[in-house]
């Protein structure tokens, strides 16, 4: 588990707007350097905020990043 | 206090300014003495206050002047959490050191009761009424003694969290009891409205 790393990438997406833009064109290049399992970066490239909560993203944050919010 | 994608319970506070009064000698008063108590106090010299605070402010105060304000942040979410009795004995604090001061001081506390249990989205839209009855009653009978027994566990399995901004009002208050002026059983979240009248 990397849940500081999981943490860390949702905040940013949500708060960086040209950081999610890049995400959103090309999450495997942005996430290439990531400190993330497996699991967890097949998650965010499948922007499944579901299992990102499952693997320990932060409720709040998976329910706000703008464009990739569940609710 | 514009939020980018707020919801609209936020946009409501979007007329809000950015930045606010500190009444600084409380503020410091509640941490130099909570340090010399034992509490492990934290400081910020520019944490942004978001609905948590200015939510009671707006609604309070509407376009009045906004008296200097002391925020207090408690870690409700991230794990470890500080415990439940831990945040009333800290709010005792607060009521120490406000009695001292020549200051009228009123406290508030925000936070929903029980929502998203176990902070787990597929559970997003439960509640647990009955432990929110449950809060509810003891904190109008004035009984603060099970509230300080309750456990991160079962805070965590309600959806409790917030309570935790509850239990620093209630050391703070005690022994008044509480007057319910609204309790919601809402489809996502229960929610009350709840006043102490301090002698």
């Amino acid at each position: 588990m990397s849940r500081y790393e999981i943490n860390s990438l949702l905040y940013r997406l949500k708060k960086d707007p040209e950081f999610r833009a890049r995400f959103l064109a090309d999450a495997n290049a942005v996430l290439a350097g990531a400190d993330l399992t497996d699991a967890e970066r097949a998650a965010f490239v499948a922007r499944d905020m579901r299992r990102i909560n499952e693997l320990g993203g932060y409720l709040h944050l998976v329910m706000s990043v703008p464009g990739l919010a569940a609710h | 206090m514009v939020q980018d994608h707020a919801e609209a319970f936020d946009q409501v506070l979007d007329h809000m300014p950015l930045t606010y009064p500190l009444h600084e000698t409380l503020a410091n008063g509640i941490l130099e003495q909570g340090l010399d108590a034992g509490f492990d106090l934290a400081l910020s010299w520019e944490a942004p206050v978001d609905h948590a605070f200015l939510a009671p402010v707006n609604t309070m105060l509407g376009t009045r002047a906004i008296p200097p304000l002391v925020p207090i942040f408690v870690n409700a979410f991230v794990a470890p959490q500080p415990r439940a009795h831990r945040c009333y004995a800290f709010g005792q604090h607060i009521a120490r050191v406000v009695a001292a001061s020549p200051w009228n001081v009123g406290i508030i506390a925000t936070g929903g009761l029980s929502h998203f249990p176990e902070l787990s989205l597929p559970r997003v839209g439960e509640t647990d009424v009955a432990f929110d009855r449950r809060l509810i009653q003891c904190m109008e009978s004035g009984d603060h003694g099970p509230l300080q027994k309750l456990t991160a566990d079962e805070l965590h399995k309600t959806g409790s969290h917030e309570f935790l901004n509850w239990m620093v009002l209630l050391g703070a208050v005690t022994p008044a009891r509480a007057t319910v002026r609204y309790f919601g059983e809402l489809p996502r979240i229960d929610l009350a409205a709840v006043e102490w009248q301090l002698s």
